[in-house]
């Protein structure tokens, strides 16, 4: 489904992404790992199109098209999604009419009927359930005055509407407490089916702990530099970053 | 020429009663405002006038389709063609006629040259404990010649516990020049209430300085609402007395400009009493080569104890060539009250931008959905579902996207 090669990435002038290499089918989850400033933000970034970023050299191949050929909104149509590390605040629009809006316009793109008001209000109403989510919430403005947990549970809500897929999440268990992170990623896990495909990108081993992932890969230094499976993530609870970290660096002569 | 000439002229050879010679005079001893008048400092009137207008009304026959095409369609009409009033409804409890100022007050060169040389308006009176439903339209329209100056002087009086809803419209429907200068008063009895509308869809020949005096008695509330969407130039002048304790005066204003098109909103809230209150909300979006101004005064007198005044005024410069010059001012003379200002000038939100685009929302739909946001904060405040959805409307076509959100 997704095929990232050599990507390089930099933001004014200064290189983040040296080299990226990964290969997702769907049915998958993928963690990626890695110490703060490894690149991992940048990497989902980069995957979502964001202009302030300038891709130096690479493909990401997604369903055999490159991403970089497209716009960010082309891409969310393709069926990418980036639940966002630090969702942005819209005043003025209603998290209802967001959805709406940008379901509406996903599926005039693919040639799709508009969908009614009330399917679309049952089909939110069913989602919000699913993440726990209170019914007055949809007529508030967009992350406005949202509590960090809020703003991450929108993200999934909004996930769960749109039906990517290839999903994106960028520390979506941080500002969660252990409540919050048990409905999250129980919404990421039943969402999760044999046609999408999953990035979780995180700090932390917690959020693994509820989703499993088949791979788990470290990015350090704009580079993977070490991949394995889910025990792979206990290690490096265990261990830290260091060990890894040591031998790659000798390796890329830092 | 230019106008003041025109105005020497006109005034030399007409029949015009001598008794508002006094205005006459202070007009010509103050004449035109300038850049360096403080009132008048980035709004200039040079270019205006030196251009010729004819000050006697010589427009062209307007017919009743141009009446429907210009009206909102909301049911009472009072309609002035040409300067000259065309049709006053009939309302019960309300006294509807032209206005004859028997002692014109003025206060500055514009409004003395509209005490001296106006001869039509309108003056409606609300009598006691009358409640009027449907909003009243008020609809100026001229087909001119050529170039026309014309004056207007308006009286309203809402009488006590009486409630009404009007929108007003000034339309140009050609292409000769038409300058308005307009005065308009508002007296407020007791416990009156009254939501005024101001639609300025104006057109490219259209030049507008506008007073509206709005003086409020106790216990009284006033909502002015400025919908400054289109003109080649417009000075709004709004100026709230309250005489009474527990008034309320509410200011909204959404300017959306484009082109080479000018718009000054200028605003001044004189609190005398105690426990009153004003809001004031002006959200200006400046698109082109257009450029808006807008300077809000409070002020606060000594005996004007637990007052809450609010004041924002917000622009969204959308071109690298627009501009807005926004000037707060508050003068606070008593010390239990709870004031605030703030003024804001900015572009749309990159991050936000990006992050609706990841959701499939294009950049251009984005954009119109962010913007359309910014304004509406100011268009919920109006309560007649036909301006709002005008208005609605409008903002769509002025931002050329399409809200059917």
């Amino acid at each position: 489904m997704l095929k990232i090669e050599n990507l390089k990435a930099g933001i004014e002038g200064v290189e983040i992404l040296k080299g990226v290499n990964l290969s997702v089918n769907s049915g998958e989850v993928h963690a990626i790992m890695g110490p703060n400033g490894s690149g991992k933000s940048t990497l989902a970034s980069v995957i979502a199109g964001n202009e302030c970023y300038e891709v130096g050299a690479g493909s990401i191949l997604f369903e055999g098209e490159d991403l970089l050929d497209l716009d960010p909104d082309q891409r969310a149509h393709k069926g990418v999604f980036l639940s966002f590390q630090y969702p942005v605040e819209i005043p003025g629009i209603s998290v209802s009419n967001f959805i709406k809006t940008a379901i509406t316009e996903k599926r005039k793109v693919l040639g799709l009927e508009p969908i009614s008001a009330k399917d679309l209000l049952s089909k939110m109403r069913e989602k919000m359930e699913l993440l726990n989510i209170k019914i007055g919430y949809l007529s508030r403005n967009m992350n406005e005055g949202f509590s960090g947990g809020e703003k991450k549970r929108n993200e999934i809500f909004q996930m769960a509407m749109m039906k990517p897929k290839l999903a994106i999440l960028d520390e979506t268990d941080s500002g969660l407490d252990i409540d919050a992170l048990r409905i999250v990623a129980n919404g990421v896990n039943k969402l999760k089916n044999k046609d999408n495909a999953t990035i979780i990108i995180t700090h932390y081993q917690r959020l693994l702990d509820y989703i499993i992932p088949d791979f788990v890969h470290v990015l350090h230094d704009g580079r993977i530099i070490k991949s394995g499976g889910k025990e792979l993530a206990h290690e490096l609870e265990e261990k830290g970053y260091d060990w890894i970290t040591k031998e790659a660096d000798k390796k890329w002569g830092c | 020429m230019g106008l003041l000439e025109n105005i020497k002229e006109y005034r030399e050879s007409s029949t015009i009663e001598s008794k508002n010679s006094a205005a006459y005079s202070k007009f010509i001893e103050l004449g035109f405002p300038s850049v360096k008048n403080e009132n008048w400092k980035y709004t200039s009137l040079k270019k205006i006038i030196s251009t010729d207008f004819q000050i006697e009304q010589t427009g062209e026959r307007i017919t009743e389709d141009d009446i429907k095409n210009s009206s909102l369609s909301l049911g009472e009409k009072l309609v002035f063609l040409n300067g000259e009033l065309y049709c006053n409804p009939e309302i019960s409890g309300v006294k509807i006629d032209v206005f004859k100022d028997e002692n014109p007050k003025y206060n500055d060169a514009v409004t003395a040259l509209n005490a001296a040389l106006s001869t039509n308006g309108y003056s409606i009176t609300v009598e006691e404990n009358i409640i009027i439903k449907e909003p009243l339209e008020i609809l100026f329209l001229t087909k001119n010649k050529s170039n026309n100056f014309i004056q207007y002087r308006n009286n309203i009086v809402i009488k006590e516990n009486s409630n009404i809803k009007i929108v007003e419209q000034t339309k140009n429907l050609n292409n000769n020049i038409c300058f308005t200068n307009m005065v308009t008063t508002i007296e407020l009895k007791n416990r009156a209430t009254i939501e005024f509308n101001k639609l300025q869809d104006n057109s490219k020949s259209q030049i507008i300085v506008d007073h509206t005096n709005i003086n409020q008695q106790k216990d009284s509330n006033s909502t002015i609402n400025t919908l400054l969407f289109g003109g080649a130039f417009t000075r709004n002048n709004l100026n709230f007395t309250q005489y009474g304790e527990h008034c309320e005066s509410n200011m909204n204003g959404i300017v959306i400009l484009d082109n080479n098109e000018f718009g000054d909103n200028h605003t001044f809230m004189d609190h005398l009493k105690a426990n009153c209150e004003s809001n004031e909300l002006y959200k200006g979006i400046y698109l082109g080569k257009s450029k808006g101004v807008f300077n809000g005064k409070i002020m606060v007198r000594p005996d004007a104890q637990k007052i809450n005044a609010f004041q924002a005024n917000n622009n969204l410069l959308l071109s690298d060539d627009s501009s807005i010059n926004s000037k707060p001012q508050l003068e606070i003379y008593a010390d239990d009250v709870k004031c605030s200002h703030g003024c804001t000038v900015g572009q749309l939100d990159e991050g936000a931008l990006f992050y609706m685009n990841t959701r499939g929302i294009s950049k251009k739909d984005a954009k119109a959905m962010l913007t359309f946001a910014f304004a509406a904060e100011a268009l919920d405040k109006i309560s007649i579902p036909v301006i709002y959805n005008t208005a609605k409307e409008l903002i769509s076509k002025k931002l050329n996207v399409d809200l059917s959100f």
